[in-house]
């Protein structure tokens, strides 16, 4: 039997990863933003995505989700492509629980906007316990349980953040996907998420990206380089940041290390 | 300096409608005790001006929302269709219901008929309104919808209406104004001289106050019937100003 390189370098003991893209191509506008991009994300863990600005992370999000669908190649999730998920794209963003740059909250009460994604009949019902639950888990229950139905407009960037976070656990995902979420946070706000975000990685994979080197080195298990749409390398955390492997990578580092130097 | 000959510029453009309506309120107002009596043509507009908007706003939110979804791909072309159809004379559309409507399906001059013509005029204007407010939707709230999971009607009747109802309400608010204002479509199709008030049914023709200063001007038999006309405008006017600055008011707020 052939085995590619790059399937014989991992360990034989590493469980099957639980998504794996290959192939993925993706052209807007004539120009092609990903180009042959191929990565596995294990069943848990977080995974960051890192690279400069414009190189392609958050378009990559979006073709996971199937938020932009006009993408050729091949991601699947478990066993199943994303293109064939049962219940179509609905169904598999609700499985892939996407939390954005900034929060957004809609207008309406802090209940309404954790609800908002379950449907009609579910909203009715949910019991409290339930909520409660939620908004644990991304750590806000303590500063709201009084006021789950005032604005959610009237909560502070970093709560705003972690009621995002909430709403998407609210659906149960099978995984997360975090687009630089401490981008528009102070120092303190950056921790309880990461915190949070961390605490849920225990269960859950996670692919986070993120600009912040120091940050990929504090929550990442696995790092994943990307650069001008093409996967550069893709290594667990010690190994990335201690030996990395391609010429390009080693650029990245040390650039970034002289910014946050200088 | 530059301030000065933008201002010395923009003061008749500023001035001319003021000055328009102020006159025409002034002189409305002076003749209204002797004028003869308008309620019946103030009914008459209103339920027009109602039954067009509301014949016309499913239509024309549904074509906004349509284009809303597929803004990018056939977006462009339609647009310039509603544009080219918000050109064409009202009056084309005026005869076309007469052809049609009255003559055609023996409706007579009616309020369907009038209602139906001024649905079809205001159509383009009120489905660019409809889309406008539509558009001002922040991009990242549908984003986010979909990202929950939403579909597209589920993101259009929780994200879309009630975060641009005030924008709604303003466009439906504008087209009113301007069904009040139009005569060209009604003048063949729903409007007598005199003699209607409440129309018995949606066949019954009415009476109206554009048309109504429209008679009254060209037959302007005594001093009266002039006077009558100044009122019917000052009234028509004070219609619309009203709708007008409601929409503008909500539009302010729903900016915010
Ligand atoms: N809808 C679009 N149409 C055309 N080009 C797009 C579109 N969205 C993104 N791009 C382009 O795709 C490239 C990658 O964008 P993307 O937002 O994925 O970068 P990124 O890695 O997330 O950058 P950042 O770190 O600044 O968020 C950019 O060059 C951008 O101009
Ligand atoms: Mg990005």
């Amino acid at each position: 039997m052939k085995v590619s390189p790059q399937e014989s370098r991992q360990p034989v003991s590493s469980p099957a990863p639980l998504l794996k893209v290959r192939n993925l191509c993706l052209e807007l506008e004539g120009r092609s933003i990903l180009d042959q991009v191929r990565l596995d994300l294990p069943c848990r863990g977080v995974t960051a995505l890192i690279g400069p600005s414009g190189a392609g992370k958050s378009s990559l999000l979006r073709c996971l989700n199937l938020l932009c669908d006009h993408w050729q190649g091949e991601i699947v999730i478990g066993e199943r492509s994303v293109r064939k998920w049962p219940g179509g794209a609905d169904a598999l963003r609700r499985h892939l629980g996407l939390i954005g740059q900034k929060p957004v909250v809609f207008p309406g009460s802090i209940r309404r906007n954790l609800l908002f994604g379950l449907g009609r009949r579910e909203r009715k019902v949910v019991p409290l316990s339930r909520i409660e639950k939620g908004l644990s888990s991304a750590g806000l229950w303590e500063e709201v349980r009084d006021r789950l139905d005032s604005s959610a407009g009237g909560l502070s960037l970093g709560q705003q953040q972690r009621l995002c976070i909430a709403r998407a656990l609210m659906l149960q995902p099978g995984l997360l996907l975090v687009d630089e979420p401490t981008s528009s946070l102070d120092p303190q706000g950056c921790h309880i998420i990461e915190e949070t975000l961390l605490a849920l990685a225990r269960h859950l994979p996670v692919l986070w990206v993120t600009h912040d080197l120091a940050q990929a080195q504090r929550v990442a298990d696995q790092v994943i380089f990307i650069c001008q749409g093409s996967l550069v390398e893709q290594a667990p955390a010690m190994e990335f940041f201690t030996r990395p492997k391609r010429l390009e990578t080693r650029e990245f580092l040390r650039w970034n290390v002289c910014e946050c130097d200088g | 300096m530059l301030k000065f000959v933008v201002v010395i510029l923009a003061l008749p453009a500023v001035m001319l409608p003021v000055a328009t309506f102020g006159y025409v309120l002034v002189r409305g107002w002076a003749g209204m005790t002797e004028a003869y009596g308008l309620m019946d043509q103030v009914t008459g507009s209103l339920l027009l001006a109602g039954l067009a908007c509301a014949l016309s706003s499913p239509v024309s939110l549904g074509m906004a929302v349509w284009l809303c979804i597929h803004g990018k791909r056939a977006g462009s072309s339609w647009l310039l269709q509603l544009q080219l159809l918000h050109g064409i004379p009202p009056l084309v559309y005026g005869l076309c219901g007469m052809v049609l409507l009255v003559q055609w399906l023996h409706w007579g001059v009616s309020l369907m008929a009038g209602a139906i013509v001024l649905a079809v005029v205001v159509l383009p204007q009120m489905t660019l309104n409809y889309l406008a407010a539509l558009q001002r939707i922040p991009r990242e709230w549908t984003e986010a919808a979909r990202s929950l999971g939403l579909g597209t009607a589920q993101v259009v009747l929780r994200v879309w209406l009630p975060g641009a109802w005030r924008g709604l309400v303003t466009g439906l608010l504008l087209s009113l104004a301007r069904t009040l204002a139009e005569t060209a479509p009604i003048l063949f199709t729903a409007a007598v001289f005199s003699g209607v008030g409440w129309p018995g049914s949606l066949l019954s023709p009415v009476t109206t106050l554009q048309t109504h200063i429209f008679y009254l001007a060209q037959e302007g038999i005594d001093d009266r019937a002039i006077d009558t006309a100044w009122s019917a405008a000052s009234v028509l006017v004070l219609l619309v100003l009203g709708g007008s600055l409601i929409a503008q008011w909500l539009r302010a707020r729903s900016l915010r």
